[in-house]
C-alpha cells in the first residue's frame, strides 16, 4: 500500500516529550494557585493543546484524509451544543426545586 | 469471502466487497473515527454533567479535589502518554514489517496500561476505605460541603468509565499480540493495529482532560 504516512522515531519521541513536559507544566501551574478564572483557563488551555498534539501526530490527522478530521470536529460541535443548551437551562434556573 | 475469479490476485486479508486494500483500509479507519465520535459523545454526557455541577457548586470542587492524590494522578498521566507513544511505535513497526518491534511495543503498552489500572485500583480502594463511595453510599465526613458526594459520584463515574475503556484496550492489545504471533500483520496489512491505536489515543485524550478537571483544582 502506498500513501501511508510513516512517522519517524524522532517525531514520535518529540511529541511524547512535549506531552510529558506539558503535563509537568500543568501540574506546576496547579501549585501556583492562580486567581479564579486563570487557573481553569491555563489547565484547559494546556489540556486542549495536548489533545490536539495527540490527535494530529499520534492519530495522524495531520496527514490523513480530511474527512476524519471533520468527523472529530463534528463530535466537538455536537458536544458544544449539548453543553451550551444545557447551560442555558441550568445557569439561569430559578431555585424552585430546593437543592438537587 | 471466496471469490474464485480473482482469488489468485487478491491478498488473503482483502474482503471481496472492496475495490482494493487501500479502500478497505480507508473504510475501516473512517468507521473507527465514526465510532470515536460516539465515544466522545458518550463521555460528553458526563463532561456536561461535570460542567453543570461545577457551575453550580464551584467551592465544592475546590474543597473535594484535595482528597485526590495529585502525585498519583500525574504519574498515571505520564504512564498513559507513554503507552500512547508505544502504540504509535507499534504502528510504525508494522508499517516497516518489523515483527519483533510490534510485539515489544504492544507488550510495553499492555504493561503500562496495567500500571495505570493498578494505580487507579489503589486510589479507588483508598477512597472506599475512607467511606468515599458514589451517591447515597457516601459516608466520609472530612469535607464540610453538603454536596461533597456529588464531586465523588462524578469522579467515580468518569474515571470508572475511563477505566473500563483501559481494560477493553488491554484486551484489544492482547488480541493484537496473538494475531502478530500468527504473522497476520505486515506493511501490507496492519489495519487492526492502526484502528486499535486510534481507540487507545482517544482513551489517552479523555484522561488528558480528566486529570486537570479532577486533580488540579487547588
Amino acid at each position: 500500500m502506498t500513501g501511508h504516512h510513516i512517522s519517524t522515531n524522532k517525531m514520535l519521541l518529540q511529541v511524547a516529550g512535549a506531552l510529558f513536559l506539558l503535563t509537568l507544566l500543568t501540574v506546576g501551574i496547579g501549585y501556583l494557585q492562580l486567581p479564579h478564572p486563570w487557573a481553569i483557563i491555563a489547565a484547559m488551555g494546556i489540556a486542549i493543546f495536548k489533545a490536539t498534539l495527540v490527535a494530529l501526530f499520534f492519530m495522524n490527522l495531520w496527514w490523513d484524509k480530511r474527512f476524519n478530521a471533520i468527523l472529530l470536529l463534528s463530535a466537538l460541535g455536537f458536544f458544544s451544543l449539548l453543553v451550551g443548551l444545557t447551560l442555558l437551562d441550568t445557569l439561569y434556573r430559578v431555585p424552585i426545586i430546593p437543592e438537587f | 469471502m471466496a471469490n474464485d475469479s480473482t482469488a489468485t490476485s487478491q491478498p488473503k486479508f482483502l474482503q471481496h466487497h472492496f475495490v482494493d486494500a487501500e479502500q478497505q483500509f480507508d473504510s475501516a479507519k473512517m468507521g473507527m473515527w465514526v465510532f470515536l465520535v460516539t465515544e466522545i459523545l458518550f463521555f460528553g454526557g458526563l463532561f456536561a454533567a461535570y460542567i453543570v455541577y461545577r457551575a453550580w457548586y464551584p467551592d465544592l470542587f475546590v474543597e473535594a479535589s484535595i482528597e485526590l492524590n495529585t502525585v498519583l494522578g500525574t504519574i498515571n498521566t505520564l504512564v498513559l502518554i507513554g503507552s500512547s507513544f508505544t502504540v504509535a511505535m507499534a504502528i510504525r513497526a508494522a508499517q516497516l514489517n518489523q515483527q519483533k518491534k510490534i510485539v515489544i511495543n504492544l507488550a510495553i503498552t499492555i504493561f503500562l496500561a496495567c500500571v495505570f489500572m493498578v494505580i487507579k485500583y489503589f486510589e479507588w480502594t483508598h477512597k472506599f476505605h475512607l467511606g468515599i463511595y458514589p451517591g447515597q453510599f457516601y459516608t466520609f465526613e472530612g469535607i464540610p460541603h453538603p454536596k461533597a458526594s456529588v464531586f465523588f459520584s462524578l469522579y467515580f463515574l468518569m474515571t470508572g468509565l475511563h477505566g473500563i475503556h483501559v481494560l477493553v484496550g488491554i484486551g484489544l492489545m492482547i488480541w493484537l499480540l496473538k494475531r502478530t504471533f500468527n504473522g497476520e500483520f505486515s506493511s501490507k496489512y496492519f489495519t487492526p493495529i492502526e484502528i486499535t491505536g486510534l481507540y487507545w489515543h482517544l482513551v489517552d485524550i479523555i484522561w488528558i482532560f480528566l486529570f486537570p478537571l479532577f486533580y488540579l483544582i487547588e
